[in-house]
C-alpha cells in the first residue's frame, strides 16, 4: 500500500471528501484543491519508503527529468573508481535567467558508502521542488531565484556495495589500497561464512578466560567484565577466514580510506589523518566534483548529508584553524540555531568540537576554499527511537528497559518486530574452530527506521532550503538624480542584499577566493567622483572610493548580509546611465537611470 | 617577430643536433650539452640518448597546460627483476620554470649512467640491481620562457591566473620597454619613496631605514606600464602556479602563485601520481631553487634560512596594496525588517556547544623538521655531494615551503634531497652573524632583515597574506626565515667569475611615469650558471646520484639453516641483511606510516606453522651497513619437502630462497 496515500486518508478526511467531490466533478481541477487544502495530486507520484541503489536513483532522476524538462537537468560530473557516473541534478529556471547569474546551493550526499540516506533526502527534494513550483508561492520563488546542484551519491561504488553486500566495511571508496603493506590489494576482507547475506560478528565461549559476559538483563547483550574478573566469552571480531594464507584474518578489507578526508582544505598525511590518501582530490569522486565547484563559483551554500547522531555541522574541522571570523560566525549561528528549531534533537555543532577532529573534508573545503557557506547534517539520531522528554528521562534509569544496549533490542522488539537482530548462532571456524555469529543487521542504527523516512527527509530538506533561500540576492532599490550644474549629475542608487549571507565570506576574502563583486557603469557618461554614502537621510560627505577605473569599481569586502549601501556618482555626461552590480554568489542587479 | 625568433631557434637546435649526431660514435656515448635547451630540443636530445641504448626507456606521464610532454626516463638494465621491484633513485629537474639547469643537469645525469654502462663497473651494478627514474622537466611551459625573445624570468606555469584578483586574467604583464630583450626594474625618482641607492654598490636598491636617518628616494617596479588602467604596474601578467610551491608538506595555503589547493596542477598531479604508484623509490633528488644537500639540516632538524634577492622582490612589493583595494567597513545595516525567529541563546557567538566539548590541543602534529635520527644520513648524502661536485656554497634559496622535496621526505619518507645545482664561484660560505668581507661589512641592517618568510613575494603581500592565512600546518614550516638579502653577496660573486649578471641602469621616459631609469639583474643569470658550465656539472651530479644509488638499502636472504626436530618438526631460521647505507625505513618512514615494514614470510601452509615467528613477520626498520635481522619458524613438514621463504622490503628490494627440510 502507497504510504503517502494511506495516510492522507487516515488523517485528511477534509482533503478526502475534496478528492471525491473532484472526481464527481470529472476532470480534477487543482486551483480548487490547492484552494482546499495542502494535498495536490503528484504530477509524479512516487513513494518514499525503500532504500534504492545507484541505478535505481538514476532511474528515478530520470524519470524527474523526463517530467519537468523545462527546470531538471541530468549530468554525470564523471566516473567512480567502479565506472558509476556522479549523477547530478541541476535546477535552474531559465526563463528567470542563466545559472551563472543566480546564487547555486550546491547538495550532496553519501561520501561514506553506507550513509545512504541522504541520497534519497537529495531526490525528495528535487520531487518537492518540481511538485510544489506554481503552487506554493515560497517554493516557486526559491526556484525562480536559485540554481540548485543536487548529486544524491557521491560515493556510488560503496553505496552499492552497502546495499548488495553484506554491509561491512562500506564507509570507504572502492580505490585499491594495500593496508598491511604485503604488495597486495584489498585481498583479505571479511566472509560472509554462513550465507546469512551480512557480515556477523564472532564470538567464542572460552569458560573463565574471555573479557566478556553475557547480560542478566538480556541474554542478547555482550557486556565487557570489570577489571578483576574473567568472562566466559571473547569476541574475535567480524565474520571472515585468512583469505591469502598469510596467517592474519580480514587484515586488507576493500578500499581502507576515508573519501571525505581527501579534500583541499586542512588535508593532512595518513599519519595525521588516517584515510586521507595520498594528496586532495586524488580520489576520481573527489576529483571530479571538485572540478564541477572550481568551475561553478556562483555556488554559495554547501549541505552534505552524513549520518548519524543528529547534528548540524559546521567547520572548522580541527581547532588549529582559528576560529572563523566574527561575521562568518554570526551567519553560520544564525542559520545553524534556526535548524535546530527545523530539525527536533539534532545539535548545531562546530566538528572539531562537537564530534572530532577532522583534516580535508569536504565543508572546510566549501568553507575555504570555495567561499560557500556550508553544513553537513548528520542524519538520524538515536534520541529519535524514544523522542519525548519523558521517555529520555525513563533512558537516564539503568533499571527501565530502554537504558544503554537495551534500548536498541526494546525499539526492535517492540517497533519493528525483531526485524533487525541476528540470533547467535553456532559455526565451525577454520581458523578458530567453534564459535557463533552474531549481530545487528546493516541497516539498522546509523540509518533511519525505514517508516520514519518521510519526516526525516522533509525535515532536512526544509533546513537546507531555508539555508538556500538565505544566500545572497543581489536588488537596486531607490534611485535618484539630481542635476548640480550644466552637464553633471549627482546620481545615487540603493544597493540591497536582501538575505543573512553576505556576498562575500570575510574568510573568502581573507583567502582571495572568491571575485570581487563589481559595481559598473555603462552609457554616455564619463564618472567624476563616487562615493559610499553613510546614511542618506542625514547630509554629510560621502566616503570617496579611491580607485582610478570608477566606472569599474572593485568590492572586494563584498555586500554585508540584510543591508541597503547607497552609492554617489558625480557623473558628467547625457542621456541614461546603467549601474550594474555584480556578484558571483549573489547574482547581478541593475538599473538605468535617466540623466535629467 | 615571434616567427623569426622560433626560425632561428630552431636552426641552432638543428646546428646543435647535427653537432651532438656527428659527435656521437657507436657505444661511447653522446656528446654532452653546451647551451640551455628548449623543449623541442630536450626532447630530441633525450628521445636520441634513449634510443642509443638498451637501458633506457622514455614514457610520457602527462602534458602540461600548453599541451607539452611531461617524459620520465627510466634507466636500468631490462634483464632481471622487474624494474618496479628494484630499488630506485628518482631526479627531478626543473620545477621551478626559471631553473632551467636542473634539465640539464637530469639531462647529464642520464647521459652519465648510459656512457657508464659501457664500461664502468659500478655503474653496470646500479643498472642491473637498481633502477634510476629521471623527470628532467617536470615544468616545460614555463621552461619556455627563458628562449622568448622577451626574456623575463619567473617559476610559475602557463596556467592562466587572476593574480590580483580583480576578475581580470594576465591582464597587466611587464613590457619591454626599452627593447633590449629583457625585463628588469625600473627606478622612479621620488621623494616619498621607500628606497634608495645602496651605499656600497651603487647598482644595488636598498629599503631606507628612517631611524638611522635614511631617506628613501625611490620607488621601485617591474619594467612595464600599467596596461589595464587599474593604477598598478604588471600586478598580473600571464603564469600562474609555481609548481615548487604546490605539494604537501607546509603547503602556503591562499598565497597567489600556490595554486588554488594542492597538487592542484596537471604538471604537479603527474608527478606525484607517477610517485605514489612507485614505492620502490627509496632517494630523491630534486634540482630546484631550495637547499637541503649542500648545506644538510642543522641540528634541531631545520634547513638552512633562505637567501633571496632583494631587488626583485622590492619590484613585487609595488603591488602589494592591491589585496586592500575595495575593502569597505562594515555599513550600517538599514532594515529589513524580517528576522525571523531569532535569537533564544542570547550573544549569538557560540561558545561551548551542547554535547561533546573536545579539546582544542588534541591530536597530533604534522612533523616539520627533520627527525634528529634521519639527521646522519643527510650529513653524509652532503659530505658526499660537496666532496663530488666541490660545490660548497650556493647563491640564492628560498624557503621550501610547499616544495617536492619536502614531500619526500615528510610524507613520501624517504631520504629526499634539493640543490640549485651550481655554487657561486667565490661566495664565503655565510656564518650566523657574519658578513662576507669588505664591502657589506658596512651596509646597515637592510629592509631584508625585516621581511617576512616567503620567497621572492612581495613583502605587503607576505604580510596580508600572513593575516589571511587559515591553514598553519603547525609551527615553524621546516625552517627557512629569510636572511639578509642576498644581492651583494651573490653579485659580488658573479662579477668576480665575470659573468655578466647585471643591466646598468640607463635613463628612459615612461609614458605615465616620465623619467626613470631601468635596469637590475639580468634574467637567470642569478639561477642558472654559464652554459659552459653545465657539461662539468652535469658529469658531477651524474656521479653524484651514481653514489645515491648505492646508498639505498639493499635487502638479502644471507643466511638459512634447517634443524630436524623428528616426528616432522623443523626450524626454519634465515637471516636478511641490508647491505646498502641508508636503512630499510627512515625514522621518519616509520614515524610517518609512509614507508612499509621490511616483510618475511614462509611459503607453507598457515597451520604449519607451529611455533616461533608468525608466518609473515616484519621488521619496521632494517638499519644498513651489513645489519641483519634473524627469523626463526618451527614448522610441521614432510622430509624432502623444499619451503620457500621471501623477503621484500619496499625501498630495499625483494629476495628469496628455498629450503630443503631433512
Amino acid at each position: 500500500m502507497n504510504y503517502v496515500k494511506e495516510n492522507r486518508m487516515v488523517t485528511r478526511l477534509g482533503a478526502a471528501f475534496l478528492a471525491i467531490a473532484i472526481i464527481l466533478a470529472g476532470a480534477p481541477d487543482l486551483s480548487a484543491q490547492q484552494r482546499g487544502g495542502s494535498d495536490p495530486e503528484h504530477r509524479l507520484p512516487l513513494t518514499w519508503d525503500r532504500w534504492l541503489d545507484h541505478a535505481g536513483m538514476a532511474e528515478r532522476m530520470r524519470q524527474m527529468a523526463d517530467t519537468w524538462p523545462e527546470f531538471l537537468t541530468l549530468t554525470s560530473l564523471g566516473k567512480s573508481y567502479g565506472g558509476r557516473d556522479l549523477w547530478m541534478m541541476t535546477i535552474n529556471n531559465p526563463s528567470t535567467g542563466p545559472e551563472m547569474n543566480k546564487a547555486a546551493m550546491y547538495i550532496e550526499a553519501n561520501v561514506h558508502g553506507n550513509e545512504i540516506q541522504g541520497g534519497e533526502i537529495c531526490l525528495y527534494t528535487i520531487w518537492y521542488l518540481m511538485e510544489n513550483y506554481g503552487r506554493i508561492e515560497e517554493i516557486t520563488r526559491l526556484v525562480d531565484e536559485r540554481v540548485f546542484y543536487i548529486v544524491p551519491t557521491v560515493n556510488p561504488d560503496g553505496r552499492d556495495y552497502f546495499m548488495h553486500g553484506t554491509g561491512s566495511g562500506s564507509r570507504t571508496g572502492h580505490v585499491p589500497v594495500d593496508s598491511d603493506g604485503d604488495g597486495l590489494f584489498d585481498e583479505d576482507g571479511p566472509d560472509d561464512l554462513n550465507g546469512s547475506g551480512m557480515i556477523e560478528q564472532i564470538r567464542k565461549y572460552v569458560p573463565g578466560e574471555g573479557t566478556h559476559r553475557i547480560s542478566h538483563d538480556d541474554p542478547r547483550i555482550m557486556e565487557t567484565v570489570p577489571s578483576g574478573e574473567t568472562g566466559d566469552w571473547i569476541l574475535l571480531g567480524s565474520e571472515g577466514i585468512d583469505n591469502d594464507g598469510d596467517g592474519r584474518v580480514n587484515e586488507d578489507p576493500v578500499g581502507g580510506y576515508d573519501p571525505n578526508r581527501n579534500y583541499g582544505a586542512g588535508w593532512q598525511p595518513n599519519y595525521i589523518q588516517g584515510g586521507s590518501m595520498n594528496y586532495p582530490f586524488e580520489l576520481p569522486e573527489s576529483r571530479a566534483t571538485n572540478d564541477f565547484w572550481m568551475t561553478h563559483p556562483n555556488i554559495a551554500g554547501a549541505q552534505s548529508y552524513h549520518n548519524s547522531g543528529g547534528m548540524i555541522l559546521r567547520g572548522p574541522g580541527t581547532a588549529w584553524h582559528g576560529t572563523y571570523p566574527r561575521e562568518d560566525i554570526r551567519v553560520y549561528d544564525e542559520l545553524g540555531e534556526n535548524g535546530e528549531r527545523i530539525l527536533p534533537y539534532y545539535n548545531y555543532l562546530i566538528i572539531w568540537q562537537g564530534l572530532y577532529t577532522v583534516h580535508g573534508g569536504s565543508i572546510d573545503w566549501t568553507n575555504d576554499g570555495l567561499g560557500a557557506v556550508s553544513f553537513s547534517n548528520e542524519l538520524w539520531s538515536g534520541s529519535l527511537y524514544f523522542g519525548s522528554d519523558l521517555l529520555r528521562e525513563q533512558q537516564e534509569d539503568p533499571d527501565s528497559p530502554i537504558s544503554g544496549q537495551k534500548s536498541r533490542f526494546f525499539f526492535d522488539d517492540f517497533v519493528e518486530f525483531g526485524d533487525n537482530y541476528v540470533e547467535w548462532t553456532p559455526f565451525d571456524h577454520p581458523q578458530f574452530g567453534a564459535v557463533e555469529l552474531g549481530g545487528w543487521k546493516k541497516y539498522f542504527g546509523r540509518i533511519n527506521p525505514r517508516f520514519t523516512s518521510m519526516e526525516q527527509f522533509h525535515r532536512n530538506m526544509a533546513f537546507t532550503l531555508y539555508h538556500a533561500d538565505q544566500m545572497p540576492l543581489m536588488s537596486i532599490g531607490e534611485t535618484t538624480v539630481e542635476n548640480v550644474g550644466g552637464n553633471v549629475y549627482r546620481v545615487r542608487v540603493d544597493i540591497r542584499n536582501e538575505r543573512l549571507i553576505p556576498t562575500i565570506t570575510v574568510r573568502a576574502r581573507q583567502n582571495n577566493v572568491v571575485r570581487p563583486d563589481l559595481l559598473t557603469v555603462d552609457g554616455n557618461v564619463e564618472v567624476i567622483a563616487a562615493g559610499w554614502v553613510p546614511n542618506k537621510h542625514r547630509p554629510g560627505p560621502t566616503d570617496r572610493i579611491d580607485q582610478d577605473e570608477l566606472d569599474r569599481i572593485i568590492i572586494r569586502s563584498g555586500h554585508p548580509g540584510r543591508t541597503t549601501r547607497t552609492i554617489e556618482y558625480l557623473v558628467r555626461g547625457s542621456g541614461s546611465m546603467t549601474v550594474t552590480y555584480s556578484a558571483v554568489k549573489g547574482g547581478t542587479a541593475s538599473t538605468t537611470v535617466r540623466l535629467r | 617577430m615571434r616567427n623569426e625568433r622560433i626560425c632561428i631557434s630552431k636552426l641552432a637546435a638543428g646546428l646543435i643536433f647535427l653537432t651532438a649526431s656527428a659527435l656521437a660514435l657507436p657505444g661511447s656515448g653522446q656528446a654532452q650539452a653546451t647551451s640551455y635547451l628548449d623543449f623541442d630540443q630536450l626532447t630530441r636530445q633525450l628521445r636520441s640518448l634513449v634510443n642509443s641504448s638498451d637501458m633506457a626507456r622514455m614514457n610520457s606521464v602527462g602534458t602540461s597546460i600548453e599541451g607539452r610532454e611531461i617524459w620520465v626516463v627510466e634507466i636500468g638494465n631490462p634483464s632481471g627483476k622487474p624494474l618496479e621491484e628494484r630499488p630506485a633513485v628518482l631526479v627531478i629537474g626543473n620545477l621551478e620554470g626559471d631553473h632551467v639547469v636542473g634539465s640539464a643537469l637530469a639531462l647529464e645525469t642520464i647521459r652519465y649512467l648510459l656512457d657508464g654502462a659501457e664500461d664502468n663497473a659500478e655503474i653496470q651494478t646500479i643498472l642491473e640491481e637498481q633502477t634510476v627514474y629521471v623527470f628532467p622537466r617536470v615544468n616545460p611551459d614555463g621552461a619556455e620562457a627563458m628562449f622568448a625573445s622577451v626574456k623575463w624570468e619567473r617559476s610559475r606555469n602557463a596556467r592562466p591566473y587572476d593574480d590580483d584578483n580583480d576578475g581580470r586574467i594576465d591582464e597587466d604583464g611587464p613590457e619591454d620597454l626599452n627593447g633590449d630583450g629583457l625585463i628588469t626594474v625600473m627606478r622612479v625618482p621620488n621623494p616619498s619613496g621607500d628606497y634608495m641607492i645602496d651605499t656600497v654598490d651603487a647598482r644595488l636598491m636598498k629599503k631606507a631605514d628612517p631611524t638611522k636617518g635614511e631617506q628613501g628616494e625611490y620607488t621601485l617596479y617591474w619594467e612595464g606600464t600599467d596596461s589595464d588602467g587599474d593604477g598598478f604596474l604588471n600586478e598580473d601578467g600571464p603564469g600562474g602556479v609555481d609548481l615548487n610551491r604546490n605539494f604537501q608538506h607546509a603547503y602556503p595555503y591562499w598565497q597567489r602563485d600556490a595554486g588554488p589547493h594542492m597538487v592542484s596542477e596537471p604538471e604537479s598531479r603527474a608527478l606525484m601520481d607517477f610517485v605514489i604508484a612507485h614505492r620502490n623509490i627509496g632517494a630523491i633528488l630534486a634540482f630546484g631553487r631550495t637547499d637541503n644537500l649542500v648545506t644538510p639540516p642543522d641540528s634541531r632538524g631545520n634547513v638552512a634560512d633562505a637567501s633571496i634577492l632583494d631587488l626583485p622582490s622590492f619590484a613585487d612589493a609595488s603591488n602589494a596594496e592591491i589585496s586592500e583595494v575595495g575593502v569597505f567597513g562594515a555599513q550600517q545595516p538599514s532594515g529589513f525588517g524580517f528576522f525571523f525567529f531569532r535569537g533564544g541563546r542570547g550573544s549569538g557567538f557560540r561558545g561551548a556547544q551542547p554535547g561533546r566539548d573536545n579539546d582544542p590541543n588534541a591530536g597530533r602534529r604534522p612533523a616539520t623538521t627533520f627527525n634528529q635520527a634521519d639527521l646522519e644520513y643527510f650529513n653524509a648524502a652532503s659530505e658526499a655531494y660537496k666532496s663530488i661536485t666541490g660545490i660548497e656554497s650556493v647563491g640564492i634559496h628560498r624557503t621550501p615551503e610547499g616544495a617536492f622535496f619536502q614531500y619526500g621526505y615528510f610524507q613520501f619518507g624517504v631520504p629526499s634531497f634539493s640543490t640549485p645545482g651550481w655554487g657561486l664561484p667565490s661566495a664565503e660560505p655565510e656564518e650566523p652573524g657574519e658578513e662576507t668581507p669588505g664591502a657589506a661589512e658596512e651596509r646597515p641592517e637592510g629592509a631584508a632583515r625585516e621581511r617576512p618568510p616567503g620567497g621572492a613575494r612581495p613583502a605587503g603581500a607576505g604580510a596580508r597574506a600572513g593575516g589571511g592565512r587559515a591553514m598553519p600546518q603547525g609551527g615553524r614550516p621546516g625552517g627557512g626565515g629569510v636572511a639578509a638579502g642576498a644581492d651583494a653577496r651573490v653579485l659580488s660573486a658573479l662579477d668576480a667569475a665575470g659573468i655578466d649578471a647585471f643591466v646598468d641602469w640607463t635613463a628612459y621616459t615612461h609614458p605615465t611615469l616620465g623619467e626613470v631609469e631601468i635596469g637590475g639583474f639580468r634574467p637567470y643569470a642569478a639561477t642558472n650558471p654559464p652554459a659552459e658550465d653545465l657539461a662539468g656539472l652535469g658529469r658531477d651530479h651524474g656521479e653524484f646520484v651514481a653514489r645515491l644509488a648505492r646508498m639505498l638499502p639493499r635487502v638479502t636472504i644471507v643466511e638459512t639453516e634447517v634443524t630436524a626436530h623428528g616426528g616432522g618438526i623443523y626450524t626454519v631460521a634465515v637471516e636478511i641483511e641490508n647491505s646498502g647505507y641508508f636503512p630499510t625505513s627512515l625514522q621518519h618512514g616509520v614515524v610517518s606510516r609512509s614507508v612499509g615494514p621490511t616483510t618475511v614470510q614462509i611459503h607453507v601452509p598457515p597451520e604449519d606453522v607451529i611455533t616461533g615467528d608468525a608466518k609473515t613477520s616484519s621488521i619496521r626498520q632494517l638499519n644498513g651497513s651489513h645489519n641483519r635481522e634473524r627469523f626463526e619458524w618451527v614448522i610441521r613438514g614432510r622430509d624432502g619437502a623444499r619451503v620457500e621463504i621471501t623477503a621484500l622490503a619496499q625501498k630495499g628490494g625483494t629476495d628469496s630462497a628455498t629450503v630443503t627440510l631433512r
